[in-house]
């Protein structure tokens, strides 16, 4: 008979086996396109097309595509779409915190079917109101501004959810206290429950700030103009190019995916608390 | 819902406003826009006038417009239990916290900071038939190279695959919080009562996960029913309208046709499917009892 703990030896065996290679699949094709944009021009499909260890160990490093790549349209795209996703962040905690404390503390006519519809504008998918969506925006001329780009994604159905949640597991005494102190309901917001709501926020944040630097059909449709160009639809416009410039490319976008990096790492350890608790009630 | 203080309206409606006025201004408008504008059509000296049913009847008389239903649907139909199965799995292979896990965790996020528009590109580029490194691995490894792509029988499939390496690891996290809610007195209980691992899964955890699955079933699908990037940027619906999902249909109306009357038709349609698809996702959950 096979002794147990040989076979939960085998079992841990099998399950970091099937963890490396997922995390290989996940992985790898980002180390490739990052390690493209640092490689001489020459050698970035000449290892490609036959794989060998040069496809993964560069033998020549170069900057050259990020000097070229910066010294373009992208520094101007970066500073806009860094410009649209911070502002929507701002407003979006503001607005949608707002709307998500009076869901969880009042009480008042029509809050359950408010709340419903509420919820049910994230179960519509943004890309199925783009057309209708852009025949509002130039109606209002707005076209190729930037609050064509900011204010269709501030307020958020999901946001909203996140917030509710949070402020209706706050003990309602604490409200009650407050309320005998004198203070009003916007200063209970601002200065009791916002402070505590930390991780909220921090989730909200890296949602809504994902969501505007990965757009790309949006300003793709409403903003198609070079001064209110975005990240995303100017990596794009490269590789739709007659002739494209593969370091360039791989150049712009290691920068836009490095950008992403930066909030996810700062964030991402308050994101799976916030879920979990989100969806504990 | 707990009972709340009660306020004079005019708080509640402070409070209320920011948020549901813009819900309200770019969701509802924009419905109420393509439920309209899809009566409407533009004549050559660009006025809008009023054609009844003639862009539905014309959409509903297009094969090409059948192809993309049928292509939209059956994209839906794989892609979005594939995924949640993918997800689960991952979920369960790293909720126990043994060395090196948080790592793993960490790593299968990563895809979610690149952009679908990045990542359509990047697999453009890897899964290119000649100088692709994907084909240079499968020549290694003595396999024949695939047109991916490029071939009519394996572009959805190639796109299935490149929506998922993006979607999985995001979906993980939503199911990976659910299964870490599950308490575990229930597990050691069902384990005192003889239940084998799988008996464990199948009617301790998965009962348990309705709500989180629900949510990440409801979620995945709003996301990937539309998906606009990889056709626009990659394929342009071919080969042969293999991939031509009803959102570029939308699209090439709109901006490569400049037929609003018709954009806006096919998106009051794209709009009654998801009315639909939620309608039926809200009682799937409420049946379970979730």
């Amino acid at each position: 008979m096979i002794p147990h703990a040989c076979i939960r030896f085998g079992l841990a065996v099998m399950r970091y086996s099937a963890l490396v290679f997922v995390a290989t699949v996940l992985l790898l094709p980002i180390y490739w396109l990052v390690l493209a944009s640092f490689r001489p021009a020459a050698d970035i499909f000449a290892t490609a097309g036959t794989v060998s260890v040069a496809t993964f160990l560069p033998e020549r490093l170069t900057f050259e595509h990020w000097r070229e790549a910066w010294s373009g349209e992208l520094p101007r795209a970066v500073a806009n779409s860094l410009f649209v996703a911070l502002t929507t962040v701002a407003l979006g905690v503001t607005v949608n915190s707002l709307a998500g404390f009076a869901f969880a503390v009042f009480e008042f006519p029509g809050k359950r079917l408010l709340f419903v519809l509420v919820l049910a504008t994230f179960m519509m998918p943004f890309e199925s109101i783009v057309i209708p969506l852009y025949v509002l925006v130039r109606g209002l001329g707005l076209t190729d501004t930037y609050a064509a780009l900011i204010l269709p994604e501030v307020a958020s159905g999901l946001v909203i959810f996140l917030f509710r949640q949070f402020f209706a597991a706050v003990p309602k005494e604490l409200y009650e206290a407050a309320r005998v102190d004198g203070a009003s309901w916007l200063q209970i917001w601002w200065r009791l429950t916002l402070p505590l709501s930390g991780p909220t926020i921090a989730t909200a944040s890296l949602m809504l700030f994902v969501h505007q630097w990965d757009a790309f059909f949006w300003p793709l449709v409403a903003a198609p103009g070079p001064e209110r160009i975005v990240v995303q639809v100017a990596i794009a416009r490269n590789v739709t190019l007659e002739v494209a410039n593969w370091g360039g490319l791989f150049a712009s976008a290691s920068t836009a995916i490095l950008l992403a990096l930066v909030p996810f790492l700062l964030l991402q350890r308050f994101y799976l608390h916030t879920i979990a608790s989100a969806a504990e009630r | 819902m707990r009972h709340g203080f009660r306020e004079p309206w005019i708080v509640v409606f402070w409070f209320l406003a920011p948020a549901l006025a813009g819900l309200a201004l770019f969701r509802l408008v924009p419905i109420l826009i393509a439920l309209v504008g899809g009566f409407t059509g533009t004549k050559l000296t660009g006025e809008t006038i009023w054609v009844g049913l003639r862009n539905y009847e014309r959409l509903l008389d297009d094969p090409s417009f059948w192809n993309s239903v049928r292509v939209t649907l059956l994209f839906n139909l794989v892609v979005n239990p594939l995924q949640i199965l993918l997800a689960l799995g991952l979920a369960l292979l790293v909720f126990r916290p043994t060395p090196l896990v948080p790592f793993f965790r960490a790593a299968y996020m990563a895809p979610m900071t690149v952009s679908l528009s990045l990542t359509s590109i990047l697999w453009a580029i890897l899964l290119e038939p000649t100088m692709g490194p994907v084909n240079g691995l499968l020549r290694a490894m003595g396999l024949p190279p695939q047109p991916f792509w490029r071939g009519e029988d394996q572009a959805l499939a190639t796109l299935v695959g490149v929506a998922s390496w993006k979607g999985v690891g995001y979906w993980m996290v939503f199911l990976l919080a659910g299964l870490l809610l599950v308490p575990k007195e229930l597990h050691e209980a069902a384990m005192i009562d003889g239940a084998g691992a799988w008996q464990r899964f199948c009617y301790v955890t998965l009962p348990l996960m309705r709500r989180p699955l629900g949510f990440v079933l409801v979620a995945d699908t709003a996301a990937n029913f539309l998906l606009f990037a990889p056709v626009y940027l990659v394929t342009q619906g071919g080969p042969n309208g293999a991939t031509a999902l009803l959102m570029f249909e939308a699209y090439q109306a709109a901006f490569t046709y400049l037929d609003h009357g018709r954009a806006l038709a096919v998106s009051t349609v794209i709009l009654l499917v998801i009315g639909l698809l939620a309608f039926f996702e809200l009682r799937l959950l409420r049946e379970r009892g979730a």
